[in-house]
């Protein structure tokens, strides 16, 4: 008889598939779910150089949503922050294995199973 | 004199071989008329069949619009980007403006990265809600085709008009002023069947073909076609046949 008190708890279960580098991103940097809808906007436009408002208008959620979110993917060199003339805009920062990492998230929720792994995650790391 | 080719059939004739380089023209019509497939077309066009990348600047469809947008023609902006031929950026016209006005601004970077010759700016209509004062406005985007026309650029620009059919509402038409080509795209009704027009109505520096020309969106693309033969009042979108014109000014009842 299986010994269920042994087994790793169910996160561990659900990520020891996952690529560390992949699940590292999603640990330290994607970690809620409006940082997911911003990296995938990013990504989807890597060229977008915009404001807090413009970019919570594209993404379709509200500026105030948005903005503490777009604070820390700037620390954690997601993106980059810039003044041009009176506003403050922001874009994907040009590191080569940020973005790679990026696209590897974004490729990789495109399968169910990572996409459910990957919430199961974000519900567990807001409740903490 | 050097021009740059749209690649559409029927256009080059009529702008005599096409746009005068390095000049903003202005593509102006309802929903739907083909403003963006003439834009994504002279993109095309220039990647494919004559050496010059192109840039498009949106302030409204993501770039995957215009990957499927381009996909129906036959056309693969997805791989076009991946080769390094043409950046989709999708912006805000307070945010390009303000990018273009500094030296070193990353749409200068796009146009050296890539060695851009041309531009789709889709579209104009977007910088309305940057001033309601027509004079600031003109101001505005005269800076921003200035700054365009210095990076070497050859521009396309759409502007919406909302008039589907009929006259179009009087407006302040201060943009018209500042473009080099002024185009016009517009629905016509002719025997209860819907058709499109194109007249260039103005081209600075250069003679151009006058006349009012049928044009289909077809799976290639735009083609101009005929002029539209014994009618007038074509732009009106509801053109009479010559012959009724003469009967009804001549022929007493």
């Amino acid at each position: 008889m299986e010994d269920r008190g042994r087994e790793p708890d169910l996160t561990s279960r659900l990520m020891a598939d996952m690529n560390p580098e992949l699940l590292d991103f999603l640990q330290k940097k994607v970690n809620s779910f409006v940082k997911w809808d911003l990296i995938r906007f990013f990504h989807d436009n890597p060229h977008t150089t915009d404001t807090a408002d413009n970019i919570a208008r594209y993404a379709g959620r509200s500026v105030e949503t948005i903005r503490t979110e777009l604070g820390e993917l700037t620390q954690d060199g997601v993106l980059d922050e810039n003044q041009l003339g009176e506003m403050v805009v922001y874009s994907l920062a040009p590191d080569p294995k940020t973005r790679e990492l990026l696209q590897q998230f974004v490729r990789a929720s495109d399968d169910r199973q990572f996409r459910v792994k990957a919430i199961y995650h974000i519900i567990r790391g807001t409740r903490q | 004199m050097e021009r740059v080719k749209t690649g559409i059939p029927g256009l080059d004739e009529m702008l005599q071989g096409g746009f005068v380089p390095q000049t903003a023209n202005l593509i102006e019509g309802a929903p739907g008329t083909g403003k963006t497939t003439l834009g994504m077309q002279f993109i095309h066009h220039g990647i494919v069949a004559c050496g010059e990348p192109g840039l498009i600047l949106t302030f409204e469809e993501f770039p995957q619009q215009y990957y499927r947008d381009s996909a129906n023609f036959g056309w693969d902006f997805r791989h076009m980007e991946q080769e390094g031929k043409l950046r989709i950026v999708m912006t805000s016209p307070e945010v390009s403006k303000a990018d273009l006005e500094q030296v070193g601004g990353r749409i200068e970077k796009l146009v050296e990265e890539i060695g851009a010759r041309r531009i789709l700016v889709d579209s104009l209509s977007h910088f309305e809600r940057l001033s309601e004062n027509s004079a600031h406005l003109r101001a505005i985007v005269y800076g921003f085709v200035n700054a365009l026309k210095r990076e070497g650029l050859t521009a396309v620009l759409t502007r919406e008009n909302a008039a589907l059919l009929g006259e179009t509402e009087e407006t302040d038409d201060a943009i018209a002023f500042l473009v080099d080509s002024y185009t016009l795209l517009r629905y016509v009704e002719i025997e209860s069947s819907i058709h499109k027009a194109l007249l260039v109505l103005k081209m600075r520096g250069s003679n151009h073909d006058k006349g009012i020309r049928q044009f289909e969106i077809t799976s290639r693309g735009i083609e101009v076609r005929a002029p539209f033969e014994g009618r007038e009042g074509i732009m009106s979108g509801s053109p009479r046949r010559m012959v009724d014109s003469f009967v009804q000014a001549f022929v007493r009842r």
